[in-house]
């Protein structure tokens, strides 16, 4: 790494951190030359904390809860907060993930008192049996939609089949049955266990000062909340839950997606572990690939057919997925290159083409000031800074990945999921 | 911003981009829209993507851009009230990140403009192995347009309302002409490009002087005679013509096209964005808190407008008993805006919410492109700020006004109905 190179990337990658005495983290990137601020307040808590234990009380949720509060924390006994915003005209969101809730504003101006609407309705739980029903309409529309996604579909459909145990095998929204089970009390429970500020953080950047953020924070005054909380991890079996599965709905060409269930690695490997298995979708499937290549040259699959992986506690997994218009066919060119790559050793050049570009690529993640946000959270919630992400990157050599493939992406731990166009007759899967 | 003619036809934007770790430089070439010729001009970004004549393998350009950090090389084509508009763009991170001192500015432009003027030909036409390699995608890519099924909607929406029209021209062709392109009939639609379009060229970050010499160079030996754009054309006022479209989904879909009978003024359009924003653009908007938060009637329901086509378009996710409900209840948002009162908190909300969206144009790469281009395809170069001072003056009689313009074209429903009909 170049003199240059290596101010910019410490530059780029810089930034403040404070942890309060209530527990709250507050992480901040002023980045000179921006006129916005994008600030996102968030829990570690998502649709996969499904059991915990709070003061001694067992509380085991509905699929959907964490993303239901994140609805209902948008609102409270004055209004909801898309009102308060309107008086700043700021944008704001929120949005639900396996594993955390995050509620943002972006904004041109008036950053201190955004930043006093955002960290006030998220710290005032309301919730009537009159909202919580309105909620459930509203949820269960964003459930049929989602259910008409072929991509959405064919993703859950595959993590069902690796996972028996595990919530990720369920819908992040849950289904119209399991959000028709969310009471008042369940609601008050979760935001009582997991939206407290030990749990929490508050991550903003652009043209801001940590001051500024600070300022905010003791405006808001957030109490230290004391008792218990407990996660009860899941017990998730090695082996897959479905081999196969095959199902139809309105689409004009066939969905295959093949999923590896990864064995869960030591949390100082995690990281590591993530970019081997990153690195590998690229090196078996991505654009420079033989493989690739042979599958569009042969009109076999569309150009978004690629692989990725999901990480998230309990659970690791890679997916290769797109569409095709064979299937079975692809799938065990798939498998094949995978054993060829096993047994030959992958190749030096694309090795390094390929650390160059995730280089790149998190580089220009560095760049705008809503991802610069997320990054922030994602250092919280997930015990890692960008500088460590590109420092593990660089370590990463030729020989770890063909040690890794080793026990990485082994088809007795993998299941493959058909989606089929409406109306077409059923195939059977190629051995 | 710096904006100026570099030879006939020819024009170079230059916008500063020093907060941004990446750069980019995008080719825009933009002449009429013509059925005739839709579907050729439809398959060439494919083939112009995969490789060109300084790296006439799409592998190896694929390496190419990794080499430089994952740069990113996209050719797209789109249909622009009337103008098809073909973008080569090449972005990637700035010089300073490159771990071993490479000049990767000066790639990405040299990229960009080889991939815009000299693509790879085998006996003076585009490979005809990967003419036919692209014609499958292609087949496919317009085949696969009813995956995504709001868009589908709002697509085939489209298509009744402006039927025949230039601006009704389909950006991925036609299905059943796909058969007969041959590598012939692509070079000859590439070779009308270059010699009829309006060429913009926007560098973002990059060296605008060393971009300008590039250009110039690569239009050496070019014969040109750019054509004149069309003018802005809105489709004229009509009798509401009402489909459905059977689709066994979840969720139904429903798209409500309103034409205003002229394209707007780029003065007027100020007024145009704060009616469309009041009326379905934010989360404070009628359509979202009376049609999906007060009634329940949709999951969506949201607004936009094409102001060069003087299109209104309402979209909207609903449960299939509710479609009819929903699109009453819509009309009813309209007309209310139209007669009744408008508070002035809700127009003083609206405009700030509108402020803000334009405040952050300057905080993405995306978002000053996208501006710029915008601006430079109306003729009317208002920056963000410009547009702020506009969007204040606005009032609730101009509002009104606005929508007053706007009758019901076209209303298209995906529903599961037994009688639907199309």
């Amino acid at each position: 790494m170049s003199e240059t190179s290596k101010q910019a990337v410490e530059r780029a990658t810089a930034f403040e951190k404070t942890v309060l005495p209530n527990g709250l983290t507050v992480l901040v990137h002023p980045m000179p030359g921006f006129t916005g601020v994008y600030a996102l307040y968030g829990t570690k808590f998502g649709s996969i904390d499904r059991s915990f234990v709070l003061d001694g009380k067992r509380w085991d949720l509905p699929a959907g809860v964490a993303h239901f509060l994140e609805h209902k924390m948008f609102e409270n006994e004055e209004g909801d907060a898309f009102t308060l915003y309107a008086k700043t005209g700021a944008n704001a969101n929120a949005y639900t993930s396996f594993d955390k809730t995050c509620y943002l504003f972006s904004a041109s101006s008036r950053t201190e008192e955004n930043l006093d609407i955002l960290l006030s309705f998220v710290s005032r739980p309301y919730f009537t049996e009159k909202t919580i029903a309105k909620e459930q309409g509203i949820i269960g529309q964003e459930i049929k939609m989602y259910d008409d996604s072929p991509d959405w579909r064919l993703m859950f459909s595959v993590y069902q089949c690796l996972y028996g145990q595990h919530p990720v095998r369920e819908d992040i929204a849950g289904s119209v049955e399991s959000i028709a089970e969310i009471t008042p009390e369940m609601l008050y429970a979760c935001a009582d266990a997991f939206y407290r500020p030990q749990n929490m953080a508050l991550a903003v950047a652009g043209n801001v000062t940590m001051q500024q953020v600070l300022d905010a924070v003791e405006r808001a005054a957030i109490p230290e909340k004391t008792g218990v909380v407990e996660r009860i991890p899941v017990c998730e079996p090695r082996q897959v839950a479905e081999k196969e599965r095959s199902f139809s709905m309105p689409v004009s060409k066939p969905l295959l997606g093949v999923g590896f269930k990864e064995a869960l690695p030591e949390p100082e490997n995690q990281l590591k572990t993530e970019f081997l298995c990153d690195i590998l979708t690229e090196l078996i499937c991505g654009s420079m690939t033989p493989l690739y290549r042979k599958l569009y040259d042969e009109n076999l699959v569309s150009p978004g057919f690629s692989g990725e992986i999901l990480s998230v506690p309990g659970a690791l997994c890679t997916v290769f997925g797109g569409e095709t218009s064979r299937p079975e066919y692809v799938r065990e060119l798939l498998l094949q290159e995978i054993r060829r790559l096993r047994s030959e050793g992958v190749d030096a050049e694309l090795f390094t083409l390929c650390k160059n570009q995730l280089y790149g690529e998190l580089i220009a993640d560095l760049e705008n000031i809503d991802d610069v946000a997320a990054g922030l959270f994602s250092a919280f919630s997930r015990g890692r800074t960008p500088a460590e992400e590109i420092d593990t990157l660089a370590a990463i050599t030729l020989e770890d990945v063909n040690s890794a493939l080793q026990n990485l992406l082994q088809e007795e731990y993998s299941a493959t999921v058909i989606i089929r166009p409406a109306g077409e007759k059923k195939g059977e899967l190629a051995s | 911003m710096e904006r100026k003619q570099i030879a006939d036809g020819v024009y170079l934007t230059a916008l500063p981009a020093g907060q941004f770790h990446r750069c980019r430089v995008s080719i825009n070439f933009i002449w009429p829209a013509d059925r005739q010729w839709a579907t050729a001009e439809a398959l060439m970004p494919l083939l112009m993507e995969r490789c060109c004549a300084d790296c006439p393998d799409m592998t190896l350009l694929s390496k190419k851009l990794a080499r430089l950090y994952g740069a990113s090389l996209s050719v797209d084509g789109v249909v622009n009230s009337g103008s098809r508009v073909l973008t080569v763009a090449v972005g990637g991170i700035k010089d300073e990140f490159a771990l071993n001192g490479e000049k990767l500015s000066e790639e990405y432009a040299a990229l960009a403009l080889g991939t815009a003027f000299r693509p790879y030909f085998v006996d003076g036409v585009f490979d005809p192995e990967a003419v036919a390699i692209e014609k499958e995608q292609l087949r496919e890519l317009i085949a696969s347009e009813m995956n995504e099924k709001r868009a589908y909607c709002v697509r085939q929406a489209r298509r009744k309302f402006f039927g025949d029209a230039p601006a009704g021209v389909e950006r991925y062709g036609y299905a059943q002409e796909v058969d007969g392109l041959t590598p012939e009939t692509v070079t000859r639609a590439f070779f009308r490009m270059l010699r009829s379009a309006r060429i913009e060229v926007m560098a973002l970050g990059a060296d605008a002087c060393a971009v300008e010499q590039s250009v110039l160079k690569a239009l050496e030996g070019i014969e040109r005679a750019p054509a004149d754009l069309p003018a802005a054309f809105a489709q004229p006022a009509q009798a509401e013509q009402s489909f459905e479209e059977p689709m066994d989904t979840a969720q139904g879909k429903l798209c409500l096209l309103f034409t205003a009978g002229q394209p707007q003024r780029p003065e007027k359009l100020s007024a145009a964005r704060v009616a469309v924003a009041l009326l379905g653009g934010t989360a404070t908007s009628r359509l979202f808190v009376n049609v999906r938060e007060k009634h329940s009637l949709c999951y969506y329901c949201a607004a936009s407008y094409a102001s060069m086509a003087g299109l209104l378009c309402i979209d909207s996710g609903v449960e299939h008993q509710n479609a009819k409900a929903a699109k009453q209840a819509i009309l009813e948002e309209l007309d209310a805006l139209k007669e009744g009162p408008i508070t002035a908190k809700e127009l003083a909300d609206t405009k700030r919410s509108l402020k803000n969206q334009l405040g952050a144009v300057g905080d993405t790469l995306q978002g000053m492109e996208n501006w710029y281009f915008g601006e430079i395809m109306r003729g009317s170069l208002f920056t963000p700020q410009q547009v702020m001072e506009q969007v204040d003056a606005v009032t609730e009689e101009d509002v009104r006004n606005v929508l007053r313009m706007f009758t019901l074209s076209v209303s298209y429903t995906l529903t599961k109905g037994e009688n639907a009909h199309v």
